[in-house]
């Protein structure tokens, strides 16, 4: 059987990881192929409406990225996301889903490296939790 | 006709607190409906077995209520209740009087609740509150696979009435419900799928007050106060956050410093 090669949505805001994905591709550097990359304003304009129904929708890992804080375009609009992403993790836990699917990062603009780093990482932690399984259930 | 009760309640809210009506439950042709009975008025066939949230009724009327104060019948569940409201300025403090109630031992046992008695008790005995959720204690030593199969199960049953939403007497935003919204939940879907649960479960999480008038008007009997009570323990131990307190401010209202943000974003 081949190798479970998992779906994931990585958020990048605008002004800093988006960037810095840039620069990482920029720069060559390699990194697994299953991230689809959305691109939104702010880390705090990725509602957690939009993290649960992928989930649930059956996406493996869902990568939210946004600038350090203190280096937000907005000024506290990843003190928002920092705030949320937390407690979306605990609703995904409390339904029985691993929270680990869900990950928060700050990349800013200047980091492709880190960003290579955050995406590889992830995505092996994604491998070895296995398909989500939402995609099992029937409705 | 006025019963003892009615002339209890008219002394307390009109004589002694100064109301300008009462909003109670009572009983007319058979039926125990509520009804909102101006000063002097006949109060009628009064009663207390309030089998919803009288909170969620006042917030139905109060735009159409401009002056007056209005005395309601109020439980813990329902004072915090309220105090949500007064946060976010649905509804103004001053025009509010309060009759303290307290819950019944059956009330307690069904709602497993910790926080039974109000701030001031004029009416029933206040009794001690439950020992806990023996489903939070069967959930917690499942694994994550039985714990997703048991709510995968309960919400398979979720037939979308939106009764959970309707009488929560902390679900405000009326309009632009994302629930209702054909992004997050597609419309002819039933049974709607985890998400429209979770996403109700992350929305309820900082202003939840634990009445459990969502599980109460669940027609499929999903247990939903305990998926309430298990969130509202994580951002207690998260934030340290309890809703129902009018001077605490929601952590998602603030900086990661404790400041409050500039606007107040009442959908969070």
């Amino acid at each position: 059987m081949a190798e479970f090669s998992p779906t994931i949505l990585a958020f990048c805001c605008n002004w800093c990881s988006y960037a810095g994905a840039d620069l990482a591709g920029v720069s060559r550097l390699q990194m697994p192929p299953n991230i689809h990359i959305i691109r939104v304003m702010c880390s705090a304009s990725v509602k957690p409406e939009y993290v649960l129904k992928a989930i649930s929708g059956g996406v493996d890992g869902v990568l939210v990225l946004g600038c350090h804080i203190g280096d937000c375009h907005y000024m506290t609009g990843n003190h928002r996301t920092a705030k949320r992403m937390p407690l979306v993790q605990k609703v995904l836990k409390e339904v029985g889903i691993d929270e680990k699917r869900l990950r928060l990062d700050w990349v800013s603009a200047s980091e492709g490296e880190k960003f290579q780093k955050v995406v590889t990482d992830f995505v092996d932690e994604v491998k070895q939790l296995g398909p989500n399984p939402m995609r099992g259930v029937k409705w | 006709m006025v019963n003892d009760l009615g002339r209890k309640l008219a002394k307390l809210a009109f004589e002694e607190r100064g109301a300008d009506m009462l909003l109670v439950m009572r009983e007319e042709h058979g039926n125990v409906v509520p009804a909102m009975v101006p000063k002097g008025e006949d109060l009628g066939d009064v009663r207390l077995d309030i089998p919803y949230q009288l909170i969620t009724i006042l917030e139905n009327i109060y735009p159409w209520v401009s002056k007056g104060r209005i005395a309601i019948i109020t439980r813990r569940c329902d004072e915090k209740a309220l105090a949500e409201l007064v946060k976010r300025k649905y509804v103004d403090d001053k025009r509010i009087v309060r009759i303290g109630l307290a819950c019944s031992e059956d009330q307690i046992r069904r709602c497993r609740c910790e926080d039974p008695v109000p701030s001031k008790v004029d009416l029933g005995e206040p009794h001690a509150a439950a020992k806990g959720d023996e489903l939070i204690s069967r959930l917690e030593k499942m694994s994550q696979q039985e714990r997703l199969e048991f709510w995968a199960g309960q919400f398979k049953k979720c037939n979308k009435c939106f009764g959970c939403t309707l009488n929560c007497p902390v679900c405000f935003c009326d309009d632009d419900c994302v629930l209702e919204d054909r992004t997050f939940v597609a419309e002819p879907s039933v049974p709607p799928g985890l998400s429209f649960h979770m996403i109700r479960s992350y929305h309820m999480i900082d202003k939840c007050i634990e009445c459990g008038e969502c599980e109460r008007s669940c027609p499929a009997e999903i247990p939903l106060l305990t998926m309430r009570k298990l969130l509202a323990k994580d951002m207690k131990e998260l934030f340290k956050f309890r809703p129902g307190d009018e001077k605490t401010v929601s952590p998602l209202n603030t900086t990661l410093e404790g400041e409050q943000l500039e606007d107040g974003c009442d959908e969070c």
